[in-house]
């Protein structure tokens, strides 16, 4: 709240609470006279000795003043009072608006900024989950190629020694059968010039291994 | 003299046995020269020899006694080499003839060759020498080329 409405707002409570009790004292001794009072106006009386009539009228008058003075005071008082109340009244209520403004305004602020915040919270968030979406999706697809090369490779090189292995097979089955069906027809007559021919071929190295040793 | 062992003559075995039938004939004939000297009548029986022998004293008499030829045989037996040869199937004479004159012309005029045969070989045949093992048999090459049967067998 502004500090010079509050300084005002206290002066004006300083003020009642002077003006009241001066008040209420003077419409007392007005209306309920002091015994003192009377007492010293019979002092007064045997000192000044005006007529009767004279005094009264005096006393009028002095009444009559002092009621319109009070009355004067009284309706100022009034409507210092309610120019005081409406004033206070314009400025609490001004003031109330200004600061439930302010609030409302400082209230959606934050509430602005946090939603601001949690929206960038939130797409970060997004951001983020969609990012290591993508890099588990890269790393996921480079798995898979990964995983389709290798069993790609595992299954041609098995799929090799398969074929290694029947061919293996294959070839000792031949060779066995051709092995155990040739050796009951043994022609050397037939064999001879291919018998000389591999000697030929290789004249030169026996005839070295036979010299060497000689 | 220089000793030609012909063809048939191929073997150290065959060389032990030459020598045996000339040194036999040898020891006869010196019996029959005494007996010839001492004037002695009856004249025994040559001993039975076999054409190789026959051949090679006919030939080596000519120059030299047959006690040398004894000798020669020996020292032959004692330095020629010698070539083992496996075939398929046991050599007729014929192909014994053949391999060893090709060894006698192309290795050494001296080389022994045994052979023994082994119906496990299908055909060719095996030289060894030594250490050194030449092997050309049919069975090698078929096994060597067994990996090619597969190939030749999804191209028919």
């Amino acid at each position: 709240m502004n500090i010079y409405l509050q300084l005002f707002l206290l002066l004006n409570v300083f003020a009642i609470g002077v003006l009241t009790p001066i008040a209420v004292r003077h419409a007392r001794a007005h209306f309920k006279p002091h015994p003192s009072d009377t007492k010293d106006s019979h002092i007064a009386d045997h000192s000044v000795r005006l007529p009767q009539a004279v005094r009264e009228k005096l006393l009028e008058e002095a009444g009559a003043k002092f009621q319109a003075v009070l009355d004067r005071s009284a309706s100022e008082l009034e409507r210092d009072l309610k120019n005081t109340s409406t004033n206070l009244g314009k400025q609490l209520e001004k003031t109330g608006t200004e600061v439930v403004m302010n609030e409302i305004k400082h209230y959606q602020a934050i509430l602005v900024k946090l939603r601001e915040e949690t929206e960038a919270s939130a797409f970060s968030g997004r951001s983020e989950i969609n990012k290591h979406k993508t890099e588990l999706i890269e790393k996921l697809n480079v798995r898979q190629v990964e995983l389709e090369a290798a069993l790609t490779e595992e299954v041609a090189a098995e799929k090799e020694r398969l074929l290694k292995q029947i061919d293996t097979k294959l070839a000792d089955a031949v060779a066995s059968f051709l092995v155990e069906t040739l050796q009951h027809n043994v022609d050397l007559g037939s064999q001879t010039a291919y018998l000389t021919t591999m000697l030929d071929e290789h004249k030169a190295e026996i005839a070295k291994k036979v010299s060497d040793e000689a | 003299m220089k000793l030609n062992l012909p063809p048939s003559i191929a073997s150290t075995q065959d060389l032990a046995s030459l020598t045996a039938e000339i040194h036999e004939y040898a020891r006869w004939s010196v019996h029959e020269s005494i007996k010839k000297q001492v004037k002695v009548s009856g004249k025994a029986m040559p001993p039975t020899m076999s054409p190789a022998a026959n051949e090679l004293i006919r030939n080596w008499v000519r120059d030299a006694n047959i006690d040398e030829l004894i000798d020669a045989l020996k020292n032959y037996a004692a330095t020629a080499s010698s070539v083992n040869i496996t075939l398929a199937a046991p050599p007729s004479s014929g192909i014994k003839n053949t391999l060893v004159t090709w060894c006698r012309e192309n290795i050494s005029p001296t080389v022994l060759v045994t052979f023994q045969f082994n119906a496990t070989l299908l055909g060719g045949m095996v030289v060894q020498h030594g250490s050194r093992v030449f092997d050309w048999s049919f069975r090698r090459q078929i096994l060597a080329e067994r990996q090619r049967f597969p190939e030749v067998l999804r191209n028919v």
